[in-house]
């Protein structure tokens, strides 16, 4: 049986035909053209999937394209605006919180999505909001340190000076020697030379 | 301490912004007109024989456009290891026999994914079931099931390499299910055993973990109208792949052709050709389209390698002081049906090991052994992390045995700069184990925090500290054997850096980007880097052996040294000077002593273009992983060289167990690298709280579920990898050792740091509680096992 939708992706409107049991993620991918969202694990356990439908992070593998026909969804392709990065993006790039990159779109939409609904959010609620994007390569420890780098500079702080567009500020890391997770208090320690 | 302008500096990955904003393509992004979907019929049966293959109704299916089997690769065997010892022993599809639950027996391209699947269902395959055999000690007996019955000697892919070959014969009959045996045996063991002050012997054990790169493996395949394949692939060195790729399909080399994607996370898992890449490129050149398979999650997880089950007996025996006198070592490795790596790991384990500890007699053997389970594969550390778990923590027990404190016992037999490897002759030109060694130590409040005292105590939560040291090769000889790399200078003095690496994470395009503009004298954002082609790009070693910043960063230096010398050469006939007494900084030559007389890099392009018959200056460099080594060590005896440089690291974990529950919980790892120089500090640290995460999830929680040969937990939800939650504070500290043979001094950083930590867990926990745990992972209800056997279970102490 196949379906009229319509999907707002970006601020862009779609009318797509599609089977009922397709997945916002197929249709995304496949009919969409937005790459940007992963294909982890098709189980809505790894995150790297995540959209924002009506401004909340969700698993787009789970997500049947017929249940978010006239809903608002936002991709990591939306993000940046006119060239520039969002911050959270930013944040990502300065702090190396970027790898392999898979996980990333979804990491930085879980972000987006929790720092839209909680602009100061504790570091347990960080953890929390995050928990279901799993990451392979970084231990989570520069991503959590983006992240509250982009929470200060949401809420008017510098965190760390601008990156230019280009990437060429030779702008060093802002990165302790002792990045905590949020176990443990950070303390800066100097690499032996 | 340096005064590099772009090396040494923690510089925003050039690779980020692609991938922040979902614009990085990797191989299951790609999309062609016309593209079919291939999926892949797979074993569900451990042992079978395999005795009629339909599949008429899959063809006639609706909107089908290919289907594969063992028909059409028959003869074909592919295997990472293929030497004259080991022959390759994989089918890409089952002809007559299929060995593990996933193996291959048929793949079907059709229009979209749902049909593929569909017709998958309509193929109808007849088959006996074999006595299976499922773990290495039930294989190493004489009556177990052969998982082989024959080897297939004759011509090695390396041949054209100079690779002694054997003549083709007819199938050689198996006796056993020895997949490979690695012995070595040096210095007087009877004298060193019988002399020792203390002699003691334990064994460990560590079930299979799972790669778990956040991409699925994907490729692509699609044909050109002169008969070249054409392949985006999951990967971790294109060259490699393009190499066995040309030889299963019988193509020559240059009608293969691999395309840049990015890869999302590799570590070992992606190095291999899989049957899944063969099939991509048959089912395009039977549909005349292009076809992508994308495995899934599962079928990533069981059918793409994994790392060993394996079995460590380790036998030390000690002077008074602590100093090793004789060690005896046997591994045993469950290399599942097919060899995949086995040859290699019981190999390496040997490899990995020596280099940390002085060892003056020593008897080696590693076994691989044959069983039903899926296939193994390298996995970070490939081997370091089981021997290095086994050893520290045996030198742990060795320690408490004498009363010498660990650190103390690790720094007494660790090996120095200037020493030699028994077997192999690699030299440690540098070395910064007990830099290392120390730093953890002391950044880690060893002294402080040790608390063995507490034992006893009635508190429910008890802390505790371990440690442990590893190494790891840089680079090793495998094909291609070298690196090159061109430098084509633009107009304006920037220029573009033609260098094969593939970027998979470890951030090769930015660091070998870093190293160009240094040399050239140019900023970073000047760089453009062309990467991860084999058409565009010259040969490059791969990023495995952890040998990509090494080897291929010592060529990228090289063509950025030879483009420097044509500028330098230029702007001395331009400015009637010696070039000598010229310097390049910062896109101008000037010379020494009066800048004004100077000329930007711009200007010398331009006049060379113009004055010296258009030379537009382009740079090459080339540069071979072991210099001095034939085409690759003896896996059997350990003979020949490995590598040039050895990275090492030290780690210190702290933890605190729940006595009542059992529960570890990871306060705070401190790693010290010594990875000669950090060409990008952010990037180095990246690695190492990569391994750190990763080596954790392995010590206290990951473990592949295999009953039977059925993997119990082949997705995200079961396969518990760590999240946000479970993020230990690290301290992620750099040993500048400065490697002689190195780009700016660095070697090795990318897989070291993810064997010490189990060691250092074991050994904490064993600090805190007092119970020691043999075997990986550690989970609560083994801690309250040995909680209990000790008589120290806190519940009912509490009750």
């Amino acid at each position: 049986m196949k379906h009229l939708i319509q999907l707002t992706v970006n601020g862009q409107t779609h009318d797509l035909v599609t089977r009922a049991e397709r997945t916002l993620l197929d249709v995304l991918r496949e009919d969409l053209g937005l790459t940007g969202s992963k294909r982890g694990c098709d189980l809505g356990a790894c995150g790297a999937c995540a959209v924002l439908l009506d401004g909340r992070p969700i698993s787009s593998c789970l997500t049947l394209a017929v249940e978010a026909s006239g809903r608002e969804i936002v991709t990591v392709e939306g993000l940046a605006q006119g060239g520039a990065l969002h911050v959270v993006q930013e944040a990502f790039v300065e702090h190396g919180a970027v790898q392999c990159g898979f996980c990333t779109p979804g990491m930085v939409i879980a972000v987006k999505g929790l720092l839209d609904e909680r602009p100061h959010p504790e570091d347990a609620e960080i953890l929390e909001a995050l928990s279901g994007n799993l990451c392979r390569c970084t231990g989570y420890v520069k991503i959590l340190d983006a992240v509250r780098t982009a929470i200060r500079r949401m809420s008017g702080g510098r965190g760390c000076e601008a990156l230019a567009a280009d990437g060429s500020d030779l702008r060093p890391s802002q990165a302790t020697r002792d990045r905590s997770g949020l176990a443990a208090p950070a303390t800066t320690r100097e690499s032996r030379a | 301490m340096s005064d590099y302008a772009v090396v040494g500096k923690p510089l925003p990955r050039v690779d980020a912004r692609d991938k922040v904003t979902g614009a990085a393509s990797y191989s299951a992004d790609v999309r062609l007109p016309g593209m079919l979907r291939g999926k892949v019929l797979r074993s569900p049966w451990p042992h079978a024989r395999i005795l009629h293959v339909d599949t008429s109704r899959a063809e006639r299916l609706k909107g089908v456009h290919a289907v594969v089997t063992g028909r059409d690769t028959a003869g074909l065997r592919v295997a990472f290891v293929d030497t004259p010892r080991y022959p390759a022993d994989e089918p890409p599809f089952a002809l007559d026999r299929v060995r593990y639950i996933g193996d291959e027996i048929a793949a079907v391209a059709a229009v979209d994914g749902e049909t593929a699947e569909e017709a998958l269902r309509l193929i109808r395959v007849d088959h006996e079931d074999l006595p299976a055999v499922f773990t290495a000690s039930g294989a190493l007996n004489p009556d177990a099931p052969l998982v082989h019955e024959f080897d297939y000697p004759g011509k090695t892919i390396w041949e054209d390499w100079g690779a002694r070959g054997r003549p083709e014969s007819e199938p050689v009959p198996r006796t056993d299910n020895i997949a490979a045996r690695t012995y070595v045996e040096f210095g007087d063991l009877d004298a060193g055993f019988g002399g020792a002050h203390h002699v003691r012997e334990d064994r460990f054990d560590v079930a299979p973990v799972a790669h778990a790169p956040l991409e699925p493996h994907a490729a692509v395949a699609f044909w050109d109208q002169g008969g070249k394949l054409n392949m985006h692939v999951s990967s971790m060195g294109i060259f490699y792949k393009r190499f066995v790729l040309s030889k299963a399909l019988g193509l020559p080399i240059s009608h293969v052709r691999i395309h840049k994607s990015y890869v999302g996370g590799a570590f070992g898992g992606k190095i291999d050709v899989f049957p899944y890449e063969i099939a991509a490129a048959l089912l395009s050149r039977k549909s005349g389209r292009p076809v992508l398979v994308e495995l899934s999650r599962e079928e990533s997880l069981t059918t793409t390698r994994m790392d060993f089950q394996a079995s460590v007996r380790v036998k030390t025996g000690v002077d008074r002081n602590g100093i090793i006198a004789a060690q005896d070592i046997q591994v045993v490795v469950d290399t599942g049906a097919y060899r995949g790596t086995g040859p290699v790991v019981v190999f390496l384990c040997y490899s990995y090991n020596i280099p940390v500890y002085r060892v003056p007699a020593l008897r080696y053997e590693g076994l691989a052994v044959y069983t039903n389970n899926p296939v193994k594969g390298p996995k970070r550390g490939h081997g370091a992390p089981f021997i290095r778990f086994a050893v520290d923590s045996h030198m742990d027990m060795l320690a408490e045995d004498l009363g010498i404190d660990m650190v103390e016992l690790m720094r007494r037999n660790a090996r120095d700069q200037g020493e030699v490897m028994p077997t192999s002759g690699d030299v440690l030109r540098s070395c910064g184990l007990k830099d290392s060694i120390e730093a953890a130590a002391r950044d880690g409040g060893w002294e402080a925090k040790r608390r063995r005292s507490v034992w006893t105590g009635s508190e429910r939560f008890k802390r505790g500290v371990g440690l442990s040291a590893c190494s790891m090769f840089s680079g090793s000889p495998y094909y291609p054997f070298a690196s090159a790399a061109v430098l084509k200078l633009a107009d304006d003095g920037g220029a573009t850096l033609f260098a094969g690496t593939v970027e998979m994470g470890q951030g090769s395009e930015t660091t070998l980007s870093q190293i160009a503009a240094e040399e050239l004298g140019v900023p970073l954002s000047d760089i453009r880097i062309v990467s991860g082609d084999t058409e565009l790009t010259p040969i490059e070693f791969g990023s495995f052996l952890s040998g990509g910043a090494f080897v291929t960063g010592k060529a990228v230096r090289l063509a950025a040294e030879d483009a420097r010398r044509q500028l330098l050469e230029m702007a001395a006939r331009l400015l009637e000077v010696d070039a000598r007494d010229l310097e390049a900084r910062d896109k101008r030559v000037s010379v020494k002593g009066a800048a004004h007389r100077s000329l930007s890099y711009g200007e010398i392009i331009a006049a060379s273009v113009k004055q010296a018959n258009g030379d537009p200056i382009i740079g090459k460099g080339y540069h071979k992983s072991v210099p001095d080594a034939g085409l690759h060590p003896s896996l059997s005896t350990a003979k020949g060289r490995w590598t040039e440089a050895y990275g090492f690291a030290s780690q210190l974990a702290e933890v605190e167990v729940d006595t009542w529950t059992g529960r570890v919980r990871v306060l705070r790892v401190v790693t010290y690298h010594d990875c000669g120089f950090p060409l990008n500090p952010q990037i180095v640290e990246g690695q190492i709280e990569g391994c750190v995460s990763m080596a954790l999830g392995q010590t206290l929680q990951e473990r592949v579920d295999l009953r039977e040969g059925q993997v119990f937990n082949p997705d995200f939800l079961t396969y518990r990898m760590p999240i946000t939650h479970d993020t230990p504070a690290m301290v992620s500290g750099m040993i500048h050792s400065h490697e002689p043979h190195g780009p700016f001094g660095a070697k090795e950083v990318g897989e070291g740091a993810v064997s010490g930590v189990m060691a250092a867990v074991a050994n904490a926990v064993y600090d805190a509680v007092g119970a020691r745990i043999t075997s990986l992972p550690i989970t609560p209800a083994k801690i309250l096992a040995a909680l209990a056997a000790a008589g120290r279970d806190g519940p009912r102490e509490r009750e």
